[in-house]
């Protein structure tokens, strides 16, 4: 039922070819993409590919996308593409802050473990103008246990965004209840049980996690996890990934599950659940 | 030719007073005199009597009277006659009709044109304007002159005296010495309370009499609908009533009276919007209609009684009214078949948008998909497909399907509602994807009679072009006013696509806006990315793309700071709900539309399009074409009145069309109704009362039309044209006479002891 197509050069339409089956080739060309460093291709853009979920991975100074945490982008896709019916691009690359190619889409991911530099004018002027547009930014401490990248994150953030703080959201936000109901946000740690996030025109705009969530969902071409998941193992690693689904499908349906049409049969479930 | 007299001919008339006086005083002093003396008591008699002559002798010679021969002739007054034009005219009268009533009453007054002179004006709405009452010379009367021709102005749909006495008084030429008006008293203006005063005050300054004839003096039997008032403003999907008031007169036994509202449709028959029975007492009713009306914009109903036999004016029995529907909020159900970029950038967009309610599924999940979870770990609820379909339906707007297949999630089967939804006057929007258009198995159905594009039924057919392509605007594009707002931040320039669902031709009354650069159809034609249509009362959209978000969020959306997107999906709701701003034209009944009378539509195109606008009159409920008219538009907006003839009572839509082929603009309409009697025949009762209270506040007279010769019309004035004046006697012969006349009195006072 669910495709992925894509466009051949001659922009004939491709034989269509079954979405599992897609995504098995995909995977395995974004796991090999993964090892490039800092340039990776951009992905052929087909019918209905163009507007799916891709958790790009923004780069300032001169960062470069390295460690075993590269797969956990097209990780994190190929579960959204598992799990939902959202499309999402297996291969997602690197974008720059002060690259032009920012504003192509409307989702980044800024993850690190050590103290960013200063940002650049540029890069400030980038930024501004990708939260201006209403882009989605979701920063991750790959080492919560120091917490110099989220301070760091935070400190030139509001160079960006000088009107703008982080405040904790938890279960009553619409990231918790997006696809998965989630009682809390966990990652690689257990660690805290709200998220953090910019609030803009009522949604959450930059989310933070001190959760190390690409460690959870990092896993090598062979299928092995290399960053073991504490106190809770696989099942924490579950939650992990439910969250990164929850926060893919706040990026595509904004506060869709705040509509009124789903309220009371979801505070129902939420009473049912333990 | 007249003769009379004059004291004087040359002295003003302040020195005839004193001479007068002067005389008198003599005359006085004299007599005064006389009563003081004791001698001249014998002679006092003829002492005084000379003395008297004496004094007129003198005072004669100081006046010297003259004869004065004139001629000239008689000028009659000028009345005004305001003549009801009103359509309640045509209704049963004194003698036939009231409109043969006037004749009579006019035919009174003519009589008397050799005293008087009449203008005869029509009222009804507004100024009161000259009558066709000129002198028919193929035809002789009985005084040998030629007969004026029966009285037949063009139907007015009110009888607003007010307005016509208050252009009378303003008029700047000769002031009028009375009104005299013929009517049946069944008036807009003045109303019934207050009405001799309202009608004094119209004339203002001008204090003059304003005398009434009577055209009718009984109710013929009838039962009518009087009045439709609307409770309040009329909301889309929010209960609301309808007052309806029945009257029953002329001895006309009514009793219990079933009343229905039904709403006429393009096609079909009307559907029913509430019914009730109004109970008659005293020849008056009052039922209430509790409705909802689910889409806005002008609405027809068609308001019936059931009247009791021996009703005479059937034609009041069923009103069409033009009910203006408003919305609160544009409510939208916006269905998607996956979540993307594109569903997230309209969603934003509808949501920001603090008039509009939107009501949303998308397909999070699909059967295939492996969650991971129990279902009570998820958030997630059933499409609710055939409750929305099935019952809400009609409480939308309009309905975006975006990139929704129609087969796995159960909609196949309620496409039909869903092109009827449309039929009724809703809203569709069609947004390409993978799964949209072909590939989303509309083509064959019902829906894609609705869409504006034409669909291949064949599922072995190609459905989605994959290579990407920039839009490219239409003629009708570059001019449209749905566009502007997009064009006006963007410029021709658009972004790139990255696909396109391949659809057939434009249909034949739908307007392509945007168009496939180098993809055609199989007729040849540049294959449609974005076409607007119009099918029974609603309206559709398709854009055949699924990137429209790159307006919202790209570098090229940068350059307008993502305002393009919104403009884009601003205009195209907008113009499926009928916003004025977007349509190309706006088109008016002018003065209102009455069954077998001239209907003058007015088309006020919006500057910039030009071309040839076609406007087609088309019957609601059976969809014949009733007229079509044609004019040129030169873009420069200004009004247009185009003659659309006679039409049979019932509703109408008037659709306009500028351009043709490549640069035909998207379509306007406007729905009206034409009604057999109307407001005018609404209430067939005279009102007599009326019309005696008008003539007796001003000072005029009430009389029926077969008195109307008989009114007290003001005298005619005479007015000379050659005059006379011959001396009664020579100066010297006053002078002489005056002389003798004093000498001889001194005689006589001498002889009587006077000194």
């Amino acid at each position: 039922m669910k495709r992925i197509a894509s466009a051949n050069a001659a922009g004939e339409p491709a034989p269509r070819i079954g979405r599992r089956a897609a995504v098995s080739l995909l995977s395995v060309v974004a796991a090999g993409a993964a090892g490039l460093v800092g340039s990776a291709p951009r992905a052929a853009l087909a019918f209905g590919e163009e507007g799916a979920f891709n958790p790009r991975v923004l780069l300032t100074g001169d960062a470069r996308w390295e460690g075993v945490r590269t797969t956990a982008p097209g990780r994190w896709s190929k579960e959204l593409a598992d799990r939902t019916s959202a499309p999402a691009k297996l291969g997602p690359g690197t974008v720059r802050a002060d690259e032009p190619a920012l504003l192509a889409e409307p989702f980044a991911l800024w993850g690190g473990d050590a103290a960013v530099p200063a940002l650049t004018d540029r890069e400030v002027s980038g930024l501004k103008r990708f939260i201006a547009l209403g882009g989605v930014l979701f920063v991750d401490d790959f080492a919560p246990e120091i917490g110099v990248f989220l301070r760091s994150v935070k400190r030139e953030l509001a160079r960006v965004l000088p009107e703008g703080s982080p405040i904790p959201i938890g279960d009553e936000n619409v990231i918790f209840r997006s696809f998965y109901l989630l009682r809390r946000a966990e990652g690689r740690i257990e660690g805290p049980a709200k998220l953090e996030a910019i609030i803009r025109a009522g949604l959450p705009q930059v989310i933070f996690s001190a959760h190390d969530l690409m460690g959870a969902l990092a896993r090598s071409p062979s299928g092995i996890q290399p960053i073991a998941v504490t106190p809770g193992g696989d099942r924490q690693r579950e939650k992990a990934v439910r969250l990164a689904v929850n926060i893919a499908m706040y990026v595509l349906c904004s506060s869709y599950k705040d509509d009124q049409v789903h309220a009371p049969f979801l505070m129902r479930r939420r009473k049912s659940t333990p | 030719m007249n003769r009379s007299f004059a004291l004087s001919g040359d002295l003003a008339q302040p020195f005839v007073i004193l001479a007068c006086a002067l005389a008198a005083l003599s005359a006085g002093l004299l007599l005064l005199e006389l009563w003081r003396s004791r001698r001249a008591r014998a002679a006092s008699f003829r002492i005084g009597a000379s003395g008297l002559v004496a004094v007129l002798g003198l005072l004669a010679a100081v006046l010297r009277p003259v004869g004065i021969v004139s001629k000239g002739s008689l000028v009659g007054p000028k009345v005004i006659v305001l003549a009801d034009a009103s359509r309640s005219i045509d209704l049963p009268g004194l003698e036939g009709t009231r409109r043969q009533t006037i004749d009579r009453a006019l035919a009174e007054l003519e009589a008397r044109s050799g005293e008087v002179r009449f203008t005869v004006l029509a009222f009804g709405d507004g100024a009161p304007t000259p009558i066709d009452g000129a002198a028919d010379p193929t035809k002789i009367a009985a005084s040998g002159k030629a007969a004026r021709a029966p009285f037949h102005p063009r139907a007015r749909l009110r009888s607003d005296l007010g307005a016509a006495l208050e252009a009378v008084a303003r008029a700047a030429d000769e002031r009028p010495a009375a009104v005299v008006v013929l009517s049946d008293g069944r008036l807009d203006r003045p109303a019934e309370a207050g009405a001799g005063d309202a009608a004094k005050a119209a004339l203002g300054a001008l204090q003059i009499p304003i005398h009434t004839v009577s055209l009718a003096d009984v109710a013929p039997r009838d039962a009518s609908i009087r009045r439709v008032l609307a409770a309040g403003a009329a909301v889309a999907h929010q209960p609301f009533s309808l007052r309806i008031e029945i009257g029953c007169d002329g001895g006309l036994s009514c009793g219990d009276v079933p009343v229905v509202a039904r709403e006429l449709r393009e096609k079909g028959e009307p559907t029913e919007l509430a019914s009730g029975t109004a109970h008659v007492v005293a020849g008056r009713a009052t039922v209430e209609l509790p409705m909802t009306i689910e889409r806005a914009g002008a609405r027809i109903l068609e308001i019936s009684i059931q009247a009791p036999e021996g009703d005479v004016i059937p034609e009041n029995d069923r009103r069409y009214t033009t009910l203006d529907v408003i919305r609160d909020r544009v409510r939208v159900l916006h269905v998607a078949g996956r979540p993307t970029y594109d569903v997230r950038a309209l969603r934003m967009w509808l949501k920001s948008d603090a008039s509009v309610d939107v009501v949303a599924f998308f397909i999070l999940r699909t059967p295939a998909d492996h969650v991971e979870a129990a279902s009570d770990e998820l958030a997630l609820i059933p499409f609710p497909v055939d409750e929305l379909f099935n019952e809400h339906l009609p409480s939308f707007d309009a309905v975006v399907l975006q990139d929704f297949n129609a087969e796995p999630y159960g909609l196949t089967k309620h496409l039909p509602s869903l092109a009827r939804y449309v039929e009724k006057g809703g809203g569709l929007i069609m947004v390409g994807g993978p799964d949209a258009f072909g590939p989303g198995h509309y083509g064959g159905t019902r829906l894609a009679d609705v869409l504006p594009v034409e669909l291949s039924a064949d599922r072995r057919e190609q459905g989605t072009d994959l290579a990407g392509f920039t839009p490219r605007f239409t003629d009708a594009g570059r001019v449209a006013p749905v566009l502007a707002p997009l064009r006006a931040l963007i410029g021709d320039d658009l972004p790139e696509m990255p696909g396109v669902d391949l659809v057939g031709d434009a249909r034949p009354d739908a307007t392509v806006l945007l168009e496939h650069p180098t993809r055609k159809t199989a007729s040849g034609a540049p294959m449609p990315v974005l076409a607007l249509g119009e099918h029974g009362s609603g309206r559709t959209m398709a854009l055949t793309v699924d990137g429209s978000h790159r307006l919202l969020f790209s570098s090229f959306a940068a350059s307008a700071a993502g305002r393009a997107h919104g403009a884009f999906w601003d205009a195209m709701l907008g113009w499926l709900m009928r916003d004025p701003r977007f349509e190309p034209a706006v088109i008016d009944v002018r003065g209102g539309c009455v069954a077998g009378e001239d209907t003058t539509l007015t088309l006020r195109p919006l500057p910039g399009p030009r071309g040839e606008a076609t406007v087609k009159i088309v019957r609601l409920g059976s969809g014949e074409v009733a007229a079509t008219l044609k004019t040129p538009v030169d873009g420069s907006g200004a009004a247009i009145d185009l003659q659309a003839g006679k039409l049979p009572a019932g509703g109408y839509s008037a659709v306009v069309e500028i351009g043709k082929g490549t640069t035909k603009g998207p379509t306007t309409r406007r729905d009206f109704a034409c009604e057999a009697g109307g407001d005018e025949w609404a209430d067939s009762r005279p009102d007599e009362d009326r019309l005696r209270a008008i003539a007796a506040a001003t000072g005029g007279v009430f009389v029926r039309a077969g008195d109307a010769g008989k009114l007290p019309l003001p005298e005619a004035t005479q007015v000379a044209t050659e005059r006379q004046v011959a001396a009664v006697l020579p100066v010297w012969a006053w002078t002489t006479l005056a002389a003798l006349l004093l000498g001889a009195h001194w005689i006589v006072r001498r002889r009587g002891g006077l000194t």
